[in-house]
């Protein structure tokens, strides 16, 4: 009698919970059907789980901790693809051989993909069969973001940048009193809603609010070169705080912003500044959120001061004698294609330019992009993971870092900051305006 | 009778499968729908994609120490495996009589001599064996490998095992079973994390693509 | 835990003592063989043609006797010492081989029944310290793997007749040897490339020093109460590491010499090199037996050294103080936390019964 009971009491339980699937989880998976495509079907049907990707990730590098192997943090998508496209997936979930994604999983690879994963696409760059995996891990990010496991730091600075604009919070008071301060300092106006310039500039707000001398830099550069440029009091702010989420909506909504600006103002030119993120979602990225090719061109700073110093119209004298190093930014260099410019424009002004034993588009990744750095669960995880960047400086022997975008600085500043090393940062573009031929 | 089935009926089916599983797989993966990239490129894709099937053969410089295993014993086994595979006297007698008749259209190829077929077998064993055992070794591939994975090294090493043991080509029953195994091989092929052999070439190239539009060399 | 006399030390079991009574025992078995087979008395009356069998027989009047044949040993034509050959390998060699592993066997069967697995004194703690890399147990299941497969290969060669032929018939014996050889001549070059890499990873370590002496007259701690030191590797690891280097190389030259009949060696190398290889791979079979019991199921604690590189330290303590030591003073220790996430086990929050991606990495 007592087994009867428990029998039939046991099948109810199993039977309400299969129909009561969470909705979150319905989500995720929804997702990671949608965002299934060719590519990355080929990329699972190749990976032959050799771990080379492992050695080439720093969170994996630094902690060895095999969960932060790259391959392992699209486990969720690969779970699905299995399931949906493969023969023995098919086949095992149709007896039921095999369990299906569950909320757990994507519980547990919040941390996995958020923490310990900065997109800087290293991996893609050795695996031995042609991965992309930090393509596949972006779209991991989508599902998981959809199903609600995402950061708490980072879905704040999503909702700020969507309702105020700015993932810090940065409104355009806050950036008109820099430009005063700015226009103090230089003697300079700093061109806003200018219609028929040639260059809309971004700003992120990391540079707004910490490193304004970029603004002071644009400024001083932009008269030297007779660049016609304005900044726009619509669409000002360049982070792009879906991109690091994974949330193509809002992505596609703060891009949109910078498209309005920019034909409001008929510019032909739309900069991206020293921010790495930015530099991705609003020049490669942009045009597949919005769905239409733009009708400006996206070009970033370093990529323009290194055409002004070419043509003869950006003129530089004198050179920094210390001994100093360029820490590339993943998303400008790898991912971005801007190598060989900032490397032209620091030897003008350098005479001694030494590079980091990994560098260029074998770079090692600060660990605090994709939205790391706004994801304060992560900074134990990222302190660890800047020692790769403090075992290739300690090799170096440097004087100065030069980078091109605030967060790397901001970063690396706090782990040379903790390790206790006293190395300062500074960014290229302010480099070149200290060292501009006056006239 | 189990000799008729497995010189017979098993092996075109073996066969039929192997070459069907790798098309439509390939097929599937080639003209399968791909967003097109709306942002403007730096230069075209085609290029990157090429170069990048060729570049991913030797590791990055930075790289090589610590995956000094995984490069070695890759490289043993894959080339010590295609050398047998298509240079052995054996097989290039099978492969013109049974594949494609090329013995009557008069094609045929030279063999390795004897000898290097030996030492071109023990490399393919050697690195076989390490990789398997590195697979299980190391904690990165111990977590993320999957049964996939280790039935896969098992099975080659077992076509592999057996026609060695057929080596002499005194015994049929030996030459059966090898020629089972790789039968039972064939059919696995396509459904498993062998088919890598074929579809690493598409992934590189989408990678070398993306990374070719961009200017970066990959 | 008992301190029962003849079971102090796990080691002692392959280590010097026995294996020096053994060799000892497989010399004193040799000396029958050694006195050869004498040959037939001379006939007290002169036959003629007894003059010319007995040149023959034994070629005693060498020079005299030519060939056209201008090749290696063509001026034989008769091999004496072929019948002292023969008796040996289908006598001698398989009765003994039987003899020293079945007793092998026993004996480990009786150790594991009667005694059980060797426990730690003071249990396992749970924090470990890293001893093996991943290249150096890769070098240990290589040789290992490589060892029994040639160990089974060989001994279907050696026991076919006798014993396999009665029990499976011709027909089966005939694929079952046939496919044997083939195995065991590709895979033997392969153990001597293996070997050579294991002899250059490990050697620093096994190189005797002070201590080890110690060691041996304690027996492993069979003799007297008091705790016996070691290093890295004790006393007993480095004999069996030596003994695995050295046999195995007079097999691995012994097998390249057999697997390779035209390099201008007469019958009396290949016969000597095929005694050389059947009694030294008997002896390592033997001894390996041993080796494989106790580093699995005979201790505590030894088998995770070579199968996550990684060992629980109160187990280093008890059976390699001297490297705990050092362990200690230079902060190798971690924790039973850290070492779960050093394996990728660290899933944050979740109980692995409701994750589908966890439960299937094992």
């Amino acid at each position: 009698m007592v087994e009867e009971v428990l029998a039939h009491s046991d099948y109810i339980d199993k039977y309400t919970r299969e129909l009561v699937m969470s909705e979150r989880l319905e989500r995720g998976l929804q997702t990671l059907r949608a965002q299934m495509d060719t590519k990355v079907k080929s990329f699972f049907s190749s990976c032959v789980h050799c771990g080379i990707c492992a050695e080439a990730c720093l969170f994996y590098t630094e902690t060895n901790d095999p969960r932060y192997t790259p391959i392992y943090k699209t486990e969720p998508m690969r779970k699905v693809w299995q399931e949906e496209y493969t023969f023995w997936g098919k086949f095992g979930k149709k007896l039921g051989l095999t369990k299906s994604l569950t909320e757990a999983d994507l519980a547990n690879w919040e941390e996995l993909v958020y923490d310990g994963c900065s997109m800087c696409s290293r991996c893609s760059m050795v695996c031995p069969v042609g991965i992309d995996i930090a393509y596949i891990i972006r779209k991991v990010k989508e599902a998981l973001a959809a199903s609600e496991y995402s950061p708490e730091g980072l879905v704040a600075a999503t909702k700020r940048a969507v309702e105020i604009g700015s993932p810090m919070g940065v409104k355009l008071v806050a950036l008109q009193a820099q430009i005063k301060h700015v226009e103090a300092d230089t003697g300079l106006s700093i061109p806003m809603d200018v219609e028929g310039a040639d260059y809309l500039a971004l700003l992120s707000s990391m540079e707004i609010i910490n490193f304004p001398e970029y603004i002071e830099a644009l400024a001083r550069i932009f008269k030297h070169a007779g660049v016609s440029w304005t900044l726009c009091s619509e669409a000002f702010e360049a982070t792009n705080s879906g991109l690091q989420i994974g949330n193509s909506v809002v992505a596609a909504e703060l891009v949109e912003r910078v498209v309005a600006g920019a034909y409001k103002l008929k510019v032909k030119y739309v900069i991206s500044p020293e921010c790495g993120h930015a530099f991705s979602a609003i020049r490669w990225d942009g045009p597949n959120f919005i769905g239409r090719a733009y009708d400006f061109k996206v070009i970033h700073i370093l990529e323009l001061l290194e055409e002004l110093r070419n043509s003869g119209r950006l003129k530089t004298s004198g050179k920094e004698t210390e001994r100093l190093t360029f820490h590339d930014p993943c998303q400008i260099v790898r991912r971005g294609g801007v190598e060989a410019q900032p490397r032209q424009l620091l030897k003008s002004v350098a005479e001694n330019f030494v590079e980091m034993t990994d560098h260029g588009r074998m770079n090692w990744c600060c660990g605090g992009g994709g939205g790391v750095s706004a994801n304060e669960r992560a900074e134990g995880l990222r302190l660890k993971a800047f020692n790769r960047k403090k075992s290739q400086l300690d090799e170096l022997n440097v004087d100065t870092i030069v980078t091109a975008c605030a967060n790397c600085r901001l970063v690396m500043e706090e782990g040379l900051e903790e390790n206790e090393m006293d190395i300062p940062i500074v960014g290229l573009t302010e480099v070149i305006a200290e060292h501009l031929v006056e006239d | 009778m189990i000799a008729g089935f497995i010189d017979g009926p098993l092996w075109y089916f073996s066969l039929t499968v192997f070459c069907i599983g790798v098309l439509w797989k390939l097929a599937s993966i080639i003209f399968g729908k791909r967003k097109n990239d709306l942002s403007v490129a730096r230069a075209s894709g085609i290029p990157g994609a090429i170069k990048t099937v060729f570049s991913r053969f030797k590791a990055d410089k930075g790289m090589v120490p610590h995956i000094r295993v995984q490069i070695v014993a890759g490289y043993m086994f894959h080339l010590g495996l295609f050398a047998v595979l298509f240079f052995a006297a054996p097989h290039i007698l099978f492969i013109e009589e049974n594949l494609f008749n090329l013995d009557k259209i008069g094609i045929n190829w030279l063999a390795m001599p004897h000898w290097a077929f030996i030492v071109a077998s023990e490399f393919a064993f050697l690195g076989l064996l390490m990789l398997w055992l590195h697979r299980l070794m190391n904690p990165v591939s111990r977590l993320i490998s999957t049964a996939d994975d280790h039935i896969a090294a098992i099975l080659t090493f077992v076509v592999m095992l057996t026609g060695c043991m057929a080596l002499l080509e005194g015994f049929s029953e030996l030459r059966l079973l090898h020629r089972f195994c790789v039968e039972l091989f064939l059919i696995y092929f396509p459904f498993s994390r062998l088919i890598h052999a074929f579809t690493f070439i598409p992934s590189r190239a989408f990678t070398g693509a993306w990374f070719g539009r961009r200017g970066i060399s990959s | 835990m008992s301190n029962s006399f003849m079971l102090k030390h796990s080691q002692i079991f392959t280590r010097p003592i026995y294996c020096v009574i053994y060799l000892l025992l497989l010399f004193c078995l040799f000396l029958p063989f050694s006195a050869s087979a004498s040959g037939p008395a001379t006939s007290k009356v002169n036959n003629p043609a007894n003059d010319l069998w007995m040149s023959v027989r034994h070629n005693t009047e060498s020079g005299k006797i030519t060939s056209q044949v201008k090749s290696l040993d063509s001026t034989v034509l008769i091999n004496s010492r072929a019948e002292q050959w023969t008796w040996f390998r289908m006598t001698l060699l398989i009765k003994y081989s039987i003899v020293a592993l079945v007793l092998m066997i026993i004996v480990i069967l009786l150790i594991f029944l009667i005694r059980g697995k060797i426990k730690l004194q003071n249990g396992l703690s749970g924090n470990m310290v890293h001893r093996f890399t991943d290249y150096e147990r890769i070098i240990h299941w290589m040789l290992a793997i490589l060892f029994i497969f040639l160990a089974t290969t060989g001994l279907i060669l050696l026991f076919g007749r006798p014993l396999l032929i009665p029990i499976l018939g011709q027909e089966v014996v005939a694929i079952m040897a046939s496919a044997s050889k083939e195995g065991h001549n590709l895979f033997g070059p392969l153990f001597f490339v293996s070997l050579i890499l294991m002899l250059f990873r490990f050697i620093k370590r096994n190189i005797y020093e002070r201590g080890d002496l110690t060691w041996l007259l304690r027996g492993g701690g069979m003799i007297g109460k008091s705790h016996v030191t070691g290093g890295f590797f004790n006393m007993g690891e480095k004999t069996w590491y030596w003994m695995v280097i050295l046999i195995g190389l007079a097999i691995s030259v012994s097998g390249l010499t057999l697997v390779s009949p035209s390099l201008g060696q007469g019958r009396l190398i290949m016969e000597l090199s095929h005694v050389i290889h059947s009694v030294a791979a008997i002896i390592l079979i033997t001894v390996a037996l041993g080796h494989m019991y106790l580093a699995s199921k005979g201790t505590e604690g030894t088998l995770e050294s070579m199968k996550t590189g990684y060992v629980d330290i109160k187990w280093a303590e008890e059976h390699h103080d001297r490297w705990a030591k050092e362990c200690h003073e230079n902060n190798k220790i971690i924790s039973a936390q850290d070492y779960a996430r050093l394996q990728g086990k660290n899933i944050p929050n979740q109980s692995p019964d409701q994750s589908s991606l966890v439960e299937e990495r094992k």
